[in-house]
Formats: C-alpha cells, structure tokens, sequence
C-alpha cells in the first residue's frame, strides 16, 4: 500500500499536502514553491509541460497552453461559450455534451488535463518521499477537494481525473469545509464558523456547527462561475479597449466607443493578462499600481496606465456583491443571522484583496480570521481528512451536506425533488415507479439537481433506462428507485421491482460527464503517452536541476566577501571559467534536449567545484572562529 | 429482527452491530427514527440530547471510519449513515416529528392532496372572506388601480389568517404534552390524540397555502408597481 495524500486541485494553482507526525504540511519543490500552476501545455512535439513549466509557455504558445480548465470540469459547451472569445485554446464538444479542448491536432476533455496537474502532484509528493529516503514512496491514494457548491458532474470529473493520474480517490470533499478542519486543529473546538472561499474560479460559503469534534455543515452555498478570473477578464477588457481607443498608431488617445475591439493575437492577450494580474496583486498592498504592458509584436506600442485601488475596487464591487445573495442563503438555510456566526474564516487568494476583506467584515460584523495562508490550507485541510481515513481516528469527523437538490423530471417536466439541498451526506432517497402500458418492460428517468420547480431550468444529471421489468398489467409493477448520495457527494442508483425482488439493471447516461468505457479508453490512450510524459518528465527534472545550479552559484557570487575570496584564493581566470559555464547553463535552459542542459549543469558544477569547496572551508572557518578548542 | 451479513447471527432490529461479531449491521427495511435514535415515541424532545445522540451514532457509522471494512460494512456503514441523518433532520423539526410520529403509528399521511383540495370546516369562514376579497383585489390591480391602497387590503386581509396560524400552533403544543403524557392510557384515548394532531396538521398545510397565496399577490402588486402606467404617479 502507498501513501495519501490531500490534494487542492484548483482553478489557479494546485497544492499536495501530507500529514507527518500530526503536523500536516504541503510540499514544496527544492526552491520552496507550494504553488503547482494548474497550466497544461502540450509541445509542438507532443511533450506535455504542467506548472510552472506550463505558465512560462503561456506567452510563448498560447494556443497550446491550457489553464483555469476547472471552469470547464462537468460542464458542457453551452454553458462557457460566453468565455471562449478570451482563451486561447479551442474550445469545442457537441451541445448536451462534455466541452473539449483543442490543442494543435489533439483534443482533450477537462478530466484529462487536470490529469496532468494531479499527475504533476503525484510525482512532487513521491519525491518527496522518496528523497526522505523511504522505500515505499508510492503515491497511489489521494482525497482531492472540490468546491462546495460543485454539482455531480463536476464531483464525478474531478474522480475521473483523479482515475486517469493513477491516484484513487479516497474522497472528494469541500474546500471550505477542508479549510475549516485545517483552523479546527489547534482552534477552539466549539462554534458557528462561516467559511467564506473565493478562489481563482469558484466561489463557496459554508456555515459550519464544531463541536466534540464533529464538524457538521449546516448549510452551504455559492457559484461555480465567480473568482480572480472574472476580475482578471474585466481588467484584460478594459485594457483591451484602452489599447483599441488609441489607434493604430500607440500615440493620440481617440476615444471611440463604436469602435469594433481590435484582433489582438492570443500571444497579446496573455501579455495583457500578465500584466493585468501583477497589478491586481500589487493592490492588495499598494493603493496604487502600474498595468504594464511589455511592447512586443501583438502590442507594439505596449501600454502602461495607473490604476489606483479606487479605480479597481469601482470596477470589481459588482463581482464582490456577488458573493453576498449566496451568504445570505446560506444562513437562511441554516436557520442563523449573520450575527450568529463566532468566527469567520477567509479561503482562497482572492480573499487577499481588501475590499473583499471589508465586505466580509460588513457581513459578519467581525474581523475574518486568515491566520493560516488562504491558499495552502485548503490543501493541509484535504490532507487531515486523509489521514483520518487512514488512520481511523474518530476524534474528528466531517458531516457534509449535499449543495442541491437532488429530483427527477415527472409529467410536464415539473420536478420532483428526492434529496433537499443541505441534507446531511451520506444521504438517501427512494421513489415509485411503475409502467404505463401493458407489458412494459422499461422505465426511462431523468435525473436532475437544482432548486427550480422546472426540468429545463435545472442541471440534467443523467438518464436513467431500467430494463428487463416483468411483463405485467399496466400499472402493476412496482420498481423502487434507490438514490443514494455518498459522503463525495456523488449519486449512485439502484432499482427493484418489489414484486418480483429482482434487481433492475440500470443503464446510466451521464449528461456531462465520461462514460466508464470512456474514461477506460483514456487510461489505455495514456499508457500510450506514458512514455512521452516521461521523457518530458525527465527534461523538466534536468532543468530543475539546473535551475539549482544556477541559483548556488549567483548566490555564493554575491556573496558581500567574494571579491576577497576571488582576490585570496581563485586561480587567474578561474572567475572567467565560471562566468562562461554560468552564461552556457542559462542559454541552455530552452532547450527541449535533456542531454544537453545535463551537460551544461555538469560543466557548471565542476566549474565551480574549487570556489564551493573555498567558500565551504571560509565558512567552517567563520563558525568556529571565536570557539575555544575546547568546544570543538 | 436482523441477519447479520458478516458473521449470520440473528440481532434485535434496533440493534446497530451484531451482538455476537460486533460488526455494524446492514439495515434492513427499518422505520421508526424514535427506536432508531434510542428515543421513546414522545414529542418534547431536548434538541441537544437529540444532537448528542446524532453526534455519537455518526461517530460510529460514518463511512469515515469503514475504509478498510469489507464491502458488507461499507454498505451498512452508508446505509445506517443515510437513515441516520433522515432520522435527525425529521425529528429535529417538531412539525416532521409528528408528521413520523403518525406514519410509524400508522395514520395516512398528513400531507396527502386532501389537504389542499377539501377547504377544512374549521376554516371554511376565513377561506371564503379572504378568496372573496383576493378575486376583488386581483380585478382591481389588472385595471391598474394604485397598488398602495390594495397592499392596505392586502394586510388586512392576512390578519385573521395570521391569527388562525398562531391558535393552531397553540394546539399543536398542546396536543403533543397531551399525547406525551399517555404513554399508559388505552389505545383509543391515544388514537383520538393522533387524529386530532392530524387533523391540525391538515389545516396547518392548508393555512400556509394560504398566506402563500397572499404572498404572491403581494409580490404582483411590487411586480406591477415598476411599470410606468403606476410609476408616472
């Protein structure tokens, strides 16, 4: 048996964490980063790049670069055409299906690229381990964290994913209720917490009851559609029309409503999205900031304009407001007043922001706690549940409740609803059916979830086909229909006709998601690839690797003593040597060939073998300076 | 009475492991969340000993806690979770406790289409004022009268009906001390409670019809003050 992990699979950036000795932490790469950008980019050969590897090559390949894909995870095309004008990639999928992403002459669903990020993170954690010198460093077990407010099909593509990077998923739960088992740790261990998590893409509110520690949900709320994107999408258009109002030239502002938005390449687009992020980060600390727009071939003239935290706070209030009719339906169904609530807890990056800060603050009438960093603790918090499931202790429990109602379409495509929105998970409901004309041998069901009194104004789930009921009156049979929300909150169904006991066989057509062939026949596809993935896997290593490199050897040159060491102890032209093996390592760095950033890492390394082994020794020799020989 | 689908001993049906292997037991067709919770059938309940007990019982059923279990205990770990939190959410809300409370002692369900169809006699006076006055209200605002003055009528019209809410609620406690303090009466006394709890019941869904029905000829009138034939007022 391997390990388990806890995964944060999010829209913006994806974080693995372990639980050690009770202390749970999130892992790192050897330069201290726990962010794993969730970018995907396939190579003109076919290489898949993940991460940061992934974001360096939204500039430079934008339409082979995929992020943000959480937003499209259970979804079908109808539902994000609305988003599509601003990516780069393709977007395709038949209507009432699963969206594709066309990247060059491959086409990927969502469940396949966040494969890729969970693929990423799997490999992090098990070097980990593996460097901590453990024999089993296999990582085959995880619980991954979705957003509260996910409905099925968006739970059953994340276990897709989770299938698809060889992890078995343990669990899937909800990131405010994770972040609330992060702070519950060392926390008072009874209260109403609300947990408010504004992420990169989805927004969740969660009202927790802690006590004896039972951390139960009493209500949860949200939108799937709502984060830092929307925010950084706003910016990127206003900056798109600020460019198209100045002309062609880049000089005389023209102010030209009427005027059609400019064809910006995607490479453009991406620039202006650069730099539109780095400005909304630096206005979380600064009142003031710069959106600068590098020139280059798709903006020529570049573009560079002030934006105070007013300006920004203007143009965001209306997104923020969003947040607030869900919190409010949160304590309604919970039967609380925002007074109520002791403490209020604040997930998600977005939550950095201070008027997000503020608006929460208003709401509860008390400052948010975000003692813990709002973007690991979702992870540590995923990796407590894990090893709760592992261990079996029962000091802590997680009682979840489904975020919508659960119903079936019945005559004239009224709903009937099975399971209410906020029950508890696991949950259970069960309805009659019967047949309508002689003979009938199948039952057809179309399963939705949602609080609207309509079919069509709800998410189809699936449909439902019971086969091989009795031949019978019309009337007669009677098939009761078993559904069953589990603690991922994912539905499973079962049928029997009660006057036969036999068990009905139940075809199931998922609405939005893959098919269990479909998701076998990926894993087969994959298998095939599992060769380029790791090749690309090796190359990303040997840049690592070299990257470490690099960062030793600036760092012992900037050392305040070096010119004394050059001058003291390097031979003539040693100095040079290094300047030119570090010059070839840096060139090297685009390489796509393995072979030769090794060697170039290599040639670095022996390059700088006497000045490490100077500087090591000077060091020795500064620590036991003033130490009588004694103490040694 | 239940088989035990791990080790094939028998166990009493309220049992939740088997008394003889202490594996927890599948569910079986189980129907009554008193016995289930370890509660006698009374309607006070004390909300925190109800939660406690919720509390506890998650604490063993959870399938949290079966993840190296067979697939036996899997499933009665998800099935006794499932009927566990059913029988929480019904008998925290004193209206689905009595609602239980008379399925279990086997009266037809109190919320059968008779509630809304058959005008119960008890209310039959304030159903025909108020279904006189709201036609009259609903012809005045079609011709676009001032909304304001029918809102007036509105509330007014809502009183008598908000007063019949609150007496039922009165009985509705009553009538639930009255049924907990016959646990040793004979089974006739006790059913007359049961009818009369139902019967309260029947009028409690067909008075909240009502104001729902008022509610939304509230919000129609705020829907048709925005147009401008009102608004140029």
């Amino acid at each position: 048996m391997g390990k388990v992990v806890g995964i944060d699979l999010g829209t913006t950036n994806s974080l693995v964490a372990y639980v050690d000795n009770g202390v749970p932490a999130v892992m790192r790469d050897d330069s201290g980063d726990a962010l794993v950008p969730s970018v995907v980019s396939v190579g003109e050969d076919g290489t898949i790049f993940v991460g940061r590897e992934a974001q360096r090559r939204l500039l430079t390949s934008p339409t082979r670069t995929v992020y943000s894909v959480k937003r499209f995870m259970g979804r079908g095309i109808e539902d994000v055409r609305g988003e599509a004008n601003l990516l780069p990639f393709r977007i395709g999928g038949e209507t009432g299906g699963v969206v594709r992403l066309g990247i060059a002459d491959r086409e990927f669903t969502p469940p396949e690229i966040s494969a890729f990020v969970l693929r990423e993170l799997k490999h992090r954690a098990e070097e980990h381990f593996r460097q901590r010198g453990e024999f089993d460093f296999e990582v085959d077990r995880a619980v991954i964290t979705v957003p509260a407010y996910f409905n099925d099909a968006q739970r059953t593509a994340t276990r897709d994913a989770g299938r698809l990077a060889g992890l078995e998923v343990l669990r899937i739960i909800n990131e405010p209720t994770a972040a609330s088992l992060a702070y519950g740790l060392d926390k008072r261990n009874r209260g109403t917490i609300a947990v408010y998590d504004l992420g990169g893409g989805t927004f969740d509110i969660s009202i927790l009851k802690v006590e004896d520690g039972v951390f139960q949900v009493l209500a949860t709320n949200g939108d799937t559609h709502l984060g830092g994107d929307d925010i950084d999408r706003l910016l990127v258009e206003q900056v798109i029309a600020g460019i198209s109002s100045r002309g062609p030239t880049g000089s005389a502002p023209q102010p030209s409503p009427g005027a059609s938005a400019p064809q910006l390449s995607p490479e453009a687009i991406q620039e202006i999205r650069k730099a539109v992020i780095q400005a909304k980060l630096d206005l979380s600390d600064v009142e003031e900031a710069e959106i600068r727009v590098e020139p280059s071939p798709g903006v020529p003239a570049g573009y560079r304009k002030r934006i105070t935290r007013g300006d920004f706070e203007r143009l965001i209030r209306p997104l923020v407001e969003r947040t607030l009719d869900p919190c409010r339906q949160a304590l309604a169904d919970a039967g609380l007043e925002a007074r109520d609530i002791d403490e209020a807890v604040l997930v998600g990056g977005s939550t950095r922001i201070p008027l997000v800060r503020r608006v929460v603050q208003e709401l509860f009438a008390r400052e948010p706690h975000s003692e813990l960093n709002p973007d690991e603790v979702v992870a540590l918090g995923a990796a407590v549940q894990a090893d709760i499931l592992l261990s079996g202790r029962r000091e802590m429990l997680l009682l979840d409740v489904t975020p919508l109602s659960l119903g079936i379409e019945t005559m004239g495509g009224v709903v009937s609803k099975i399971i209410l929105r906020n029950s508890t998970i696991p949950a259970s409901g069960r309805e009659m059916f019967t047949s309508g004309v002689d003979n009938q041998t199948g039952v057809d069901i179309h399963v939705l979830q949602g609080e609207r009194e309509l079919a069509a104004d709800c998410r189809s789930l699936a449909h439902l086909h019971l086969k091989g009921i009795p031949p019978m009156p019309a009337g007669l049979p009677r098939i009761e229909v078993g559904f069953q929300i589990d603690a991922n909150g994912i539905l499973s169904v079962a049928a029997r006709e009660l006057r036969t006991g036999i068990e009905q066989a139940i075809e199931v057509k998922p609405s939005y998601g893959l098919t269990d062939e479909e998701v076998e026949r990926m894993l087969i596809e994959s298998f095939e690839h599992a060769e380029a993935d790791f090749e690309a896997r090796l190359l990303i290593d040997a840049r690592n690797e070299a990257e470490s490199v690099i960062q030793a050897t600036d760092k012992v040159l900037r050392r305040p003593d070096f010119a004394a060491i050059a001058a003291e102890q390097l031979e003539p032209g040693e100095r040079e040597r290094i300047d030119a093996a570090l010059a070839a390592v840096k060139a090297s760095m685009g390489s796509t060939d393995r072979g030769v950033i090794q060697d170039k890492t290599h040639a670095l390394n022996h390059a700088t073998q006497h000045l490490a082994e100077v500087t090591m020794n000077r060091s020795v020799r500064e620590a036991l300076a003033g130490r009588n020989v004694k103490d040694v | 009475m239940l088989e035990c689908r791990s080790c094939g001993a028998g166990a009493p049906v309220d049992e939740h492991f088997c008394p003889q292997c202490s594996r927890i037991l599948a569910l079986g067709r189980h129907g009554d969340y008193f016995a289930f919770l370890d509660l006698p059938r009374r309607l006070t309940i004390d909300a925190q000993d109800l939660e406690r007990r919720f509390r506890d019982l998650s604490r063993k059923f959870h399938p949290d806690y079966y993840y190296n279990a067979t697939p036996t205990e899997r499933l009665a770990s998800l099935e006794r979770s499932s009927y566990l939190n059913d029988a929480y959410r019904a008998l925290k809300n004193p209206v689905s406790r009595v609602e239980h409370l008379l399925a279990i002692e086997g009266l037809p369900p109190a919320k059968s289409e008779e509630g809304t169809a058959k005008v119960p006699p008890s209310l039959l006076e304030e159903v025909f004022a108020l279904n006189e006055e709201l036609d009259e209200i609903r012809e005045l605002r079609e011709s676009g009268t001032d909304p304001e003055p029918l809102r007036v009528r509105l509330e007014a019209a809502r009183k008598p009906i908000d007063e019949k809410r609150e007496e039922h609620e009165r009985q509705l406690l009553e009538l639930s001390a009255r049924w907990d303090s016959q646990e040793q009466s004979p089974a006739a006394e006790k059913r007359v409670t049961l009818d009369a709890l139902r019967e309260r019941l029947l009028e409690r869904n067909y008075i909240n019809n009502l104001l729902a029905t008022i509610e939304r000829e509230v919000a129609n009138l705020s829907a048709g003050s925005g147009q401008p034939a009102s608004g140029s007022k």
